[in-house]
């Protein structure tokens, strides 16, 4: 399933498959970010995303979070 | 030299001044690292051209240099083209590396080995990665990497003579996998290893330097059309770091340590907007209250008041002779606005030097603890809406302690834009703590309802100027890419060093720059200027009904915000009369030392439009609010 990462709730796994802007992914692709999945630790309502992926903490704003698109973990099991 | 690449760096060069850089990420310990490399003095400089601020010491015969945090060799932000050139520049780089963050960290390292820069990797925090269960085989990154890897940890010295007695060894691998994209670049580009690499990762800067036919244009849409090369590059070069870090580190599950619990607490709004307002009242109560209001107050009332102005002025009247050529030197040197030789040096050693010291230690301390990125995480959703990051939280909290430190603090604000935008409003709406002492005694005595509109119409100018700024300058909002650091208990010793070092540097730049505006509005104020401009004035004080003696506040408001509104308590005002008033010299220019400041940071432009905004601002808003208090009357 696909969505943007703004949409993705705390403690979920996800894989951000699409950063349009070009700064943005190259910054995002050398912290490691692309390189797999990672954690959604924290949405901030109206506020920035923190991911994380191997003790990496990383906070995207949230105008940026919202033209992330992320690939949601298949086994995720949540109640609708 | 460029023919001969590799040849003239490294430690053998044998050069009278080789340079050694050390490069990692923020908080990675580098600055700790460099306090137990040298050991000594360290020069606090901004590099040239920039507001990013520098150290570099002696190393027995060589140049330690610390450079700004970063996350890649690369131009995406300014302290980033500082490291980008130090690293250029240097004949070899001590490369810290967080061990506990080994498959971030190791990009840059990879990055260095791939640019052919002679490194030696300090593997920092070692300590810390035991406790968090990661065994790293350092043997076996040594020979993943072909450079010298060497344990450390900064904080205790540990493995510090090691590094020290490995610096020589500084090199890097004959090739790496980044030489098969050199045949990207069109033949014959005259540029060393290190230039190829960011050439082929599309760095504008470098290409402008070396310049490629056909890669840079002057001034062209597509400068680089290298862009997808990088793209490439870097993820060719993530692969490798992922090997590496599968092969050489193995994490034993832990238990999830106490500060990151804290981190999350910090994070969830619920908790964290409660923590950070508290931190955010520390740092107002420290700043405005402790040392702006009752240090500088004893500084200013006993020390300077009592002993050393009086004592001055004797010692001036007793040098300098009656006669008529003495006096312009006299009033030069002791009048009672900005005399050179009195209160030139009351503000700077009085009032500057306890802010400033107070400023760094604050600083200083929550920079350690790796609390600043997370006060901007949780305010960036309420300073977004005028047009700021949550970055501009700091600034914005310590221009009610001072807005001129509050200024040199909006260095750690992302962007020039928004630099420029929170200067702005700094100087426009936020009232400092000396300001605030007066104002609130005089709005005390007009009463509650007054209070509400006086916070309502600041308020309202802060969101406004925000907005129109933000819609109105060039550029757009920098999206928030904001790594988070681990939260740490501050060292003193390594908080200490950095303020006295920072201290020095600032009062050595500020100092002159201050001195040279207090003789300069002296002799206006001598020449009759001043008096001329409140003449002047007359016409718009009126406008806002106000006597033509509220021009003379306005006057002293050039100097010094404070003196503005004391010397209001001496106008014999009606409420709203008070009210406009109190209105238009919190909203007026900022202090002679901010406005120095200002100039230093942002240069003339931006200080010109922050005093000209200023000026029509506050008579803008002024006489709005006196002509809806006449209607309501």
């Amino acid at each position: 399933m696909v969505v943007a990462l703004s949409e993705v709730p705390s403690d979920e796994r996800v894989e951000l498959v699409d950063v349009p802007d070009d700064e943005c992914r190259a910054r995002l692709l050398r912290l490691g970010l692309l390189d797999g999945s990672v954690e959604c630790r924290r949405r901030i309502r109206n506020g920035p995303v923190v991911v994380r992926r191997r003790g990496t903490e990383v906070a995207l704003g949230r105008s940026l979070a919202r033209e992330i698109t992320v690939e949601r973990a298949p086994r995720d099991g949540a109640p609708q | 030299m460029r023919a001969t690449e590799g040849a003239d760096r490294g430690l053998g060069s044998g050069d009278a001044e080789t340079s050694v850089a050390l490069v990692g990420a923020p908080n990675a310990g580098k600055s700790a690292l460099f306090g137990r490399l040298t050991a000594e003095y360290a020069d606090v400089s901004n590099y040239p051209g920039t507001t990013v601020e520098t150290t570099a010491a002696a190393l027995g015969s060589l140049r330690l240099s610390d450079t700004p945090g970063v996350h890649g060799i690369s131009s995406f932000s300014e302290a980033e083209r500082v490291t980008r050139a130090a690293v250029l520049e240097a004949d070899a780089v001590v490369n810290v590396v967080d061990a506990t963050q080994l498959g971030r960290d190791l990009f840059v390292t990879l990055q260095l080995t791939d640019m052919g820069v002679p490194t030696v990797v300090a593997l920092n925090m070692m300590d810390e990665a035991e406790a968090d269960g990661v065994a790293i085989d350092v043997d076996a990154l040594e020979s993943a990497l072909g450079v010298p890897v060497v344990p450390t940890v900064a904080v205790t010295g540990a493995g510090v003579d090691k590094l020290r007695d490995r610096l020589p060894e500084a090199s890097a691998p004959e090739s790496t996998p980044i030489d098969s994209y050199y045949d990207a670049l069109p033949d014959g580009v005259d540029a060393t290893r290190a230039e190829k690499t960011l050439l082929v990762e599309g760095d504008e800067p470098t290409a402008r330097r070396v310049g490629v036919p056909g890669l840079a244009t002057d001034g062209g849409d597509a400068p680089l059309a290298a862009v997808g090369e990088r793209e490439a590059v870097y993820r060719e070069r993530r692969t490798r770091v992922r090997s590496i870090v599968d092969d050489v580190e193995r994490v034993a599950a832990s238990e999830r340590a106490p500060e990151e619990r804290l981190g999350d607490l910090l994070l969830r709004p619920a908790t964290g907007i409660p923590i950070a307002l508290a931190l955010l009242a520390a740092v107002f109560y420290v700043m405005g209250v402790v040392v702006a209001q009752r240090v500088v107050g004893y500084a200013e009332g006993v020390l300077f008041a009592r002993y050393y102005t009086p004592a001055v002025e004797g010692v001036v009247a007793g040098l300098l002779p009656a006669s008529g050529w003495a006096a312009p030197v006299e009033f030069l040197l002791v009048n009672d606005n900005l005399g050179l030789a009195t209160v030139t040096v009351r503000y700077t050693l009085g009032v500057l030097l306890p802010l400033v010291v107070a400023f760094y230690l604050v600083i200083g301390t929550l920079e350690d603890a790796g609390v600043l990125p997370r006060l901007a995480v949780v305010t960036d959703r309420g300073l977004g809406r005028i047009g700021l990051s949550g970055r501009a939280v700091v600034p914005l909290i310590v221009g009610m302690g001072c807005v001129t430190m509050a200024v040199v603090s909006t260095r750690m604000v992302g962007s020039r834009r928004e630099r420029l935008i929170t200067t702005a409003l700094l100087g426009l709406a936020i009232p400092c703590s000396a300001q605030i002492g007066v104002i609130s005694g005089l709005l005390a005595e007009l009463g509650v309802v007054w209070w509400g509109g006086y916070l309502a119409v600041l308020l309202g100018v802060l969101g406004t100027a925000g907005v129109a700024l933000d819609r109105t300058l060039p550029g757009r909002r920098d999206a928030l890419i904001e790594q988070l650091p681990r939260l740490r208990l501050p060292r003193p010793t390594n908080v200490a060093r950095k303020t006295a070092n920072r201290t020095a540097a600032f009062l050595g730049e500020a100092a002159p720059l201050f001195g040279a505006t207090a003789a300069a509005v002296s002799t206006l104020d001598y020449v009759g200027a001043l008096d001329a401009v409140v003449g002047a004035l007359r016409p718009l004080t009126a406008a806002l009904g106000l006597p033509a003696s509220f021009g003379r506040v306005l006057v002293l408001g050039l100097i010094r915000r404070d003196f503005a509104a004391a010397g209001m308590t001496d106008l014999a005002l009606s409420a709203s009369q008070t009210f406009v008033g109190l209105v238009v010299v919190t909203l007026f220019v900022p202090c002679i030392l901010t406005m120095a400041m200002v100039l230093r940071e942002r240069g003339a432009r931006s200080a010109l439009l922050v005093w000209v905004g200023s000026w029509a601002t506050a008579f803008a808003v002024g006489g709005g609010v006196a002509a809806v208090l006449e209607v309501i009357a």
